[in-house]
């Protein structure tokens, strides 16, 4: 191995793991995102052999969706046939039920034990009061400094260990071909692939933690191989010891596309025959705008009941590239997707004459702030620690009490007594490297009225961002909105609506773009709580020619909370103050369902599914083709809100199908390290996914259905197919079937055609239509069933 | 979301829940009724009940009916739900018996008992082979802690004739020094390995395999066991005069442990150190002869540390890598420092009496009076609050923190009278005040960060806070 090499292998090998994002903004990513250039099924027979992971759904998961008729005998038996198997598909299905996956013993455990202890100290977020010496050296050399005193490596003097790990690198791996390092570094890379993945994300990102104590992948490699080469661990990986899998993968991965497929046929049955295509309302009370998230879904179709109410989907970001500062932690967060880099910086500034409860505000945060510190010298310094215990434990006891009996009337307590900040507070928009032009500012407000297709404008139109209220929840940002990287999508919404209703704003839109938007039409940010499907407003600055327009809405969205919750809590008594309990329980590992059961992605004009109960299962993304003549806005959505619901999708696919490998486990042992990561137990790998809990009902039962994505647009064919030309990347996710395209073809009848290899356009035989009970029935029919 | 253990038709918490919250106020009706004179019962001289059982029974109870309504919401959907609810009963029930045997086969039974069920609910997910390392690992602590009792005190029975621990204690003025002090030997053990003083702290740092609301119990009743063995034994380790062992293995494990705390980077090894420490101080305060204050320990240390395991989902926050803010205090500020903890030193002694002679209580009022210091010295200085908060401040919370613990160990040592020597401290001795000039030094290294400039310590603590290796990562999947 050369020196000139070891930079490029590094960077290769470092594929076979994914990013691992830390629980304070926990972004659900494809945790295969660096096997994308490959189909699917060789990603996943590639990923057992690197990662030894298995990421199929298992044969229960296969004979629960078979008993439950989500599998279509009929599509199953074709694909069963057109692949040469004869059998029955109870016979196929018991062939993949003799498959078992067992344990054995780790050869690396006490390499893999040693390097576990030092990256968790190393890359400690603030838990330790004594961090690890000479972090800001950087890994190795910190490693290197302490090394010496390690019992757990025998005899290990300080002369002996290489100055640079470059050098270490090259001690170690010089008696190996450039294959074979290769080889070597891909298997020690996955072999903690949550702790490597961090590190990726670290560099990636260049955090601040990071630029403070930098730690990178040739760090890891130098310390664990010299430790393994001291240690007399194997650094050349055994040929694979799994059993030969290929035949049991192949009949899985039918199973697989035979229930997607299922899916697909059951959606396109639908919108042929409850699909309307035409119709929107005639001047509604008020329009809102809602993220695309599936969580919108339920919430839209009770709001439209309620009234006179028009709703529309649009990624929950609004459109606004930024990153937000949070007054409260000083922390400075992104709120918009990943995938966008953040051009705008907005922060909070006080309303004009609200300063003084402004600067009362701020030394209310001081205080806090300074009281958490006061806490943590007494607890942590001898011998305060023993006083502080016994002269707070008695209050401790009462906080036992109350937390575990009565956590919803503390939630109401709460909630009563917080001072929201935004009653006083304004959101202000720069740029990172100056003011925000007037030009950019209209330009936001365009994109959004472009994109989903707006025609009319109500008096007040809200844009709704959302937020998950959760307790003693580690993973409560991974229930946040995913098109703001896991943040709250609130401040996105006020920065929108204060930028429409910005009145040098309107007069730019109006002057260049034609763009008028009616002088009766106020915009209001707001949030949906997603656990208890309560709608906060943030109408500090609604004239009062519209007070009582706005008195009328808010009572209307206290019947929709009711309805709502009922419907998603299944239950019809009380189902308010039981979500308002799930929010703040700490007891509650399941406060909501996030974005489980997500199985597809309907870019069209709500009047497409506005008859539809889709069960929370779609992500719902306004679009008119008729109004988008050039495609501009549809290619926008196809890279942005398109490849934001693949990560989702695919990152609750593998969390499901292989919890351990790819989630996060059973948060009930959940050992929370360095501020950042679980563990489970006494310690190991990072977890890098999504909790059980956040899946599956019970230890055995899955609640999401791992299907792949189905993207279905309302658009022309040919249009679509420009797209797609123009976009390799976003081909490559159909072509190698990471997700799946569907497209209603107006121009043909809207007559709905399937992507298949190669740009081919197939379709699903509408005969096996009206066949057993419909699984996407009418709003009408779904009354709510008796627990 | 469905009742989702729907096919688990039996729930065991619907009858655990209701059995154990009607326990615990049972006995809190009845400790707050026949306050502060609660007649001794004894049946057969097998079980007796005095005050000292029902304080007790009354905070296990509490600790149990808590920890059995957040599992039987926490643990839904787990494979081992019901057998979680079997293990917790069984364990309160060991305790319960625990406490009250006079005899002690009953005794060393429900000892073992406890040990069992512990490593149990540790190792309770079969699934998972780091946690049936745990349980192996952990059992054989609680069983070498249990053959340990046994001859320690199956010894003293031998030579007094006596199967009841009253009649043992009774009679242990006719024994010669090497039974009296061998046995004693034998019961600190089991009382160390139990409370995980060094250096037989591995277990504790080895269980994070269990379930977090069974931590929780582990944290806030079974290492509590020590305190209470060691208060039934009080007059034994008077008679073989061995209180100053205890005092200095609870004084260097607390210690060594509050340092090891400082650079843990996972939160319930972390907590796990810090339950280390306090079980070494109350380990002291019962050197010191104070067992009824070591007994208010483990009641307020209990709380303390079952609120922060069941809370530890909250422990994820973004920090920002700055350093913390350098201090520097002015004489006149150093000064209310020193006054503060003089004033707080005596108002402790006031309410709780220790301290106003020459003898060990000094120790502890010397803990409250840096204590009070701590907190004047971090408030003083804040630059957010008005001078008068300043100085407000910190009179405020240390009068309320020092009248809160005075009234609960004046409410235990009211209910401990029953017990012989509960509350006897002893002359003040060299060993006593060195170590207090240990702990004061200890409170300077900390203060001064020196210790950062060791990383042979750092090394050597990360090492020794290391959970057994067959629990972390020793098995993977075959496909």
């Amino acid at each position: 191995m050369k020196k000139t090499q070891l930079f490029t292998t590094i960077d290769a090998a470092s594929k076979v793991v994914g990013k691992t994002w830390p629980l304070y903004s926990f972004v659900t990513s494809n945790p295969l995102s660096g096997y994308e250039n490959m189909p699917f099924q060789k990603a996943i027979e590639k990923v057992e052999n690197t990662l030894g992971a298995n990421a199929m759904p298992s044969p229960e998961m296969f004979r629960k969706a078979w008993e439950g008729e989500e599998i279509n005998r009929d599509i199953l038996s074709k694909l069963l046939l057109a692949e040469g198997y004869k059998d029955s598909p109870e016979h196929s299905l018991s062939i993949l039920e003799a498959q078992r996956v067992s344990q054995q013993k780790n050869e690396n455990h006490q390499l893999d034990q040693i390097v576990t202890k030092w990256l968790g100290a190393f890359m400690d977020e603030g838990v330790s009061e004594w961090q690890m010496p000479n972090r800001q050296k950087g890994f190795y050399a910190a490693w290197r400094a302490l090394a010496p005193y390690d019992s757990q490596i025998k005899s290990i003097k300080a002369s002996e260990i290489p100055k640079t790990k470059t050098e270490a690198l090259l001690q170690v791996l010089s008696s190996y071909s450039e294959e074979e390092c290769g080889k070597i570094m891909e298997y020690h890379l996955a072999a903690l692939p949550g702790w490597t993945g961090y590190i990726k994300l670290r560099v990636d990102e260049d955090s601040l933690w990071h630029k403070k104590n930098p730690i990178t992948l040739e760090d890891y490699l130098a310390v664990r191989l010299w430790i393994a080469h001291k240690i007399g661990t194997k650094i050349l990986p055994k040929k694979n010891e799994n059993g030969n899998r290929s035949e049991y993968l192949k009949l899985a991965y039918i199973w697989l596309k035979a229930w997607e497929k299922s899916w697909q046929q059951d959606l396109t049955s639908t919108l042929r025959s409850k699909a309307i295509l035409k119709g929107g309302i005639e001047k509604p009370d008020a329009q809102m705008v809602f993220c695309i998230d599936t969580r919108s879904e339920a919430i839209r179709r009770h709001v439209e009941s309620q009234g006179k109410y028009e709703t529309f989907g649009y990624a929950g970001f609004f459109g606004i590239a930024m990153d937000y500062e949070n007054m409260e932690d000083g922390n400075t967060r992104k709120s918009c997707p990943p995938i966008v880099n953040s051009s705008y910086k907005v922060s909070e500034a006080s309303k004009d004459n609200q300063q003084e409860v402004f600067s009362n505000f701020k030394k209310k945060i001081e205080r806090r702030q300074f009281g958490n510190y006061f806490l943590r010298r007494l607890k942590n310094m001898l011998p305060s620690a023993f006083g502080y215990v016994e002269t707070t434990g008695a209050a401790y006891g009462v906080s036992l009490l109350l937390k575990t009996l009565v956590p919803d009337y503390l939630y109401r307590f709460n909630q009563k007594n917080k001072t929201n900040h935004e009653h006083f507070c304004d959101t202000k928009l720069t740029k990172y490297t100056s003011e925000a032009a007037i030009e950019e500012k209209a330009g936001i407000v365009k994109a959004a009225f472009d994109l989903m297709g707006w025609e009319e404008f109500a008096p007040l139109v809200l844009f709704v961002g959302h937020g998950s209220h959760s307790s003693n929840n580690a993973f409560s940002s991974s229930l946040e909105c995913g098109a703001c990287a896991a943040s709250p999508g609130r401040h996105n919404a006020r920065m929108l609506a204060s930028l429409a209703n910005d009145k040098e704003v309107r007069g730019f839109l109006q002057n260049e773009f034609e763009l008028s938007i009616p002088n009766d039409t106020v915009f209001i940010g707001a949030e949906h709580n997603t656990t208890t499907d309560e709608i906060v407003l943030f109408d500090a600055d609604v004239p009062e020619t519209h007070l009582e327009r706005l008195k009328n809405l808010k009572n209307d969205l206290l019947s929709i909370q009711k309805k709502a919750t009922q419907e998603r809590l299944q239950d019809t008594s009380n189902s308010v103050a039981k979500a308002q309990r799930k929010a703040n329980d700490w007891t509650e590992t399941r406060p909501e369902w996030g974005l489980a059961k997500n199985a597809t992605f309907i870019i069209a004009p709500r009047a497409l599914t506005k008859s539809l109960n889709l069960r929370g299962r779609s992500f719902l993304h306004s679009y008119n083709w008729e109004l988008d003549s050039s495609g501009a806005a549809l290619e926008g959505i196809m890279q942005g809100p398109m490849v934001v619901t693949q990560w989702i999708n695919n990152h609750y696919y593998f969390a499901t199908v292989n919890n351990e490998a790819f989630g996060g486990g059973s948060k009930i042992t959940h050992n929370i390290t360095g501020k950042f990561g679980a563990v489970t137990g006494n310690g190991g790998d990072l977890k890098i996914g999504l909790p059980l809990q956040s899946l599956m009902e019970t230890d055995d039962e899955a609640y999401h259905q791992p299907l792949r994505l189905s993207v279905c647009i309302q658009a022309p064919i040919k249009r679509i197919e420009k797209i797609l030309e123009k976009n390799p990347s976003l081909k490559n996710l159909f072509e190698n079937e990471w997700i799946y395209l569907m497209v209603m073809d107006p121009e043909d009848g809207n007559k709905i055609k399937n992507y298949e290899k190669g740009m081919v356009w197939g379709q699903h035989s509408a005969s096996i239509a009206g066949r057993k009970k419909e699984r996407l029935q009418q709003v009408e029919d779904s009354v709510l069933m008796p627990v | 979301m469905k009742n989702i253990n729907k096919r688990d038709s039996f729930n065991i918490f619907k009858i655990l829940n209701p059995l154990l919250w009607l326990l615990f106020i049972a006995n809190a009706l009845f400790l707050l009724l026949s306050f502060p004179n609660i007649q001794e019962w004894r049946f057969d001289e097998i079980f007796r009940i005095n005050g000292f059982t029902m304080v007790i029974w009354t905070v296990v109870s509490f600790f149990s009916a808590i920890i059995s309504t957040y599992s039987s919401n926490y643990l839904k959907g787990y494979k081992y739900y019901n057998r979680f609810g079997v293990f917790l009963l069984g364990f309160t029930v060991s305790v319960f018996v625990l406490v009250i045997s006079n005899h002690l086969l009953p005794f060393l039974l429900s000892w073992a008992f406890m040990g069992l069920f512990m490593a149990q609910l540790i190792g309770i997910d079969k699934r998972w082979g780091e946690a049936r390392e745990a349980f192996k690992f952990t059992l054989k602590y609680f069983m070498l802690g249990t053959l340990f009792l046994a001859i320690g005190t199956l010894l003293l029975a031998f030579y007094t004739n006596e199967y009841t621990i009253t009649g043992i204690l009774a009679g242990i003025d006719g024994l010669s020094k090497v039974v009296l002090i061998t046995s004693t030997m034998f019961i600190i053990l089991a009382a160390i390995i139990q409370s995980a003083m060094y250096p037989f702290h591995r277990w504790l740092l080895s269980a994070m395999t269990a379930p977090t609301p069974a931590s929780a119990l582990m944290h806030a009743g079974f290492v509590n066991a020590a305190g209470i063995l060691l208060t039934l034994f009080a007059p034994l380790l008077f008679a073989a005069s061995m209180l100053d062992l205890l005092f200095i293995i609870g004084g260097v494990t607390a210690i060594t442990a509050q340092f090891a705390k400082l650079l843990q980077v996972s939160v319930k090894q972390k907590l796990a150190c810090s339950t280390m420490a306090q079980m070494g101080f109350m380990i002291m305060q019962c050197g010191l002869g104070f067992f009824n204050a070591a007994v208010a320990h483990l009641i307020l240390h209990g709380f303390y540390k079952a609120y922060l395991f069941l809370s530890v989902g909250d422990t994820v926050e973004q920090k920002s890598p700055e350093d913390g803010p350098i201090i520097k205090i002015t004489p006149l500020q150093s000064f209310l420092v020193l006054i503060f903890g003089v004033l707080g030193a005596a108002l402790f002694a006031l309410l709780t009496g220790k301290g106003t002679s020459l003898d060990s209580g000094i120790i502890l009022t010397l803990v409250v009076a840096i204590t009070v210091g701590q907190v004047t010295y971090n408030i003083v200085k804040q630059k957010s609050l008005s001078p008068t908060q300043r100085i407000a401040l910190p009179a405020f919370l240390s009068i309320c923190g020092i009248a809160l613990y005075a009234i609960v160990y004046n409410g235990v040592s009211l209910l401990l009278i029953d017990m012989p020597l509960a509350n006897a401290g002893t002359s003040l001795s060299v060993l006593q005040i060195s170590t207090g000039v240990l702990f004061l030094l200890g409170f300077f290294i900390m203060k001064l960060g020196v210790y950062r400039r060791v990383p042979f310590l750092y090394v050597k603590l990360l090492n020794d806070s290391q959970p057994f290796n067959k629990t972390v990562l020793s098995y993977k999947s075959k496909l």
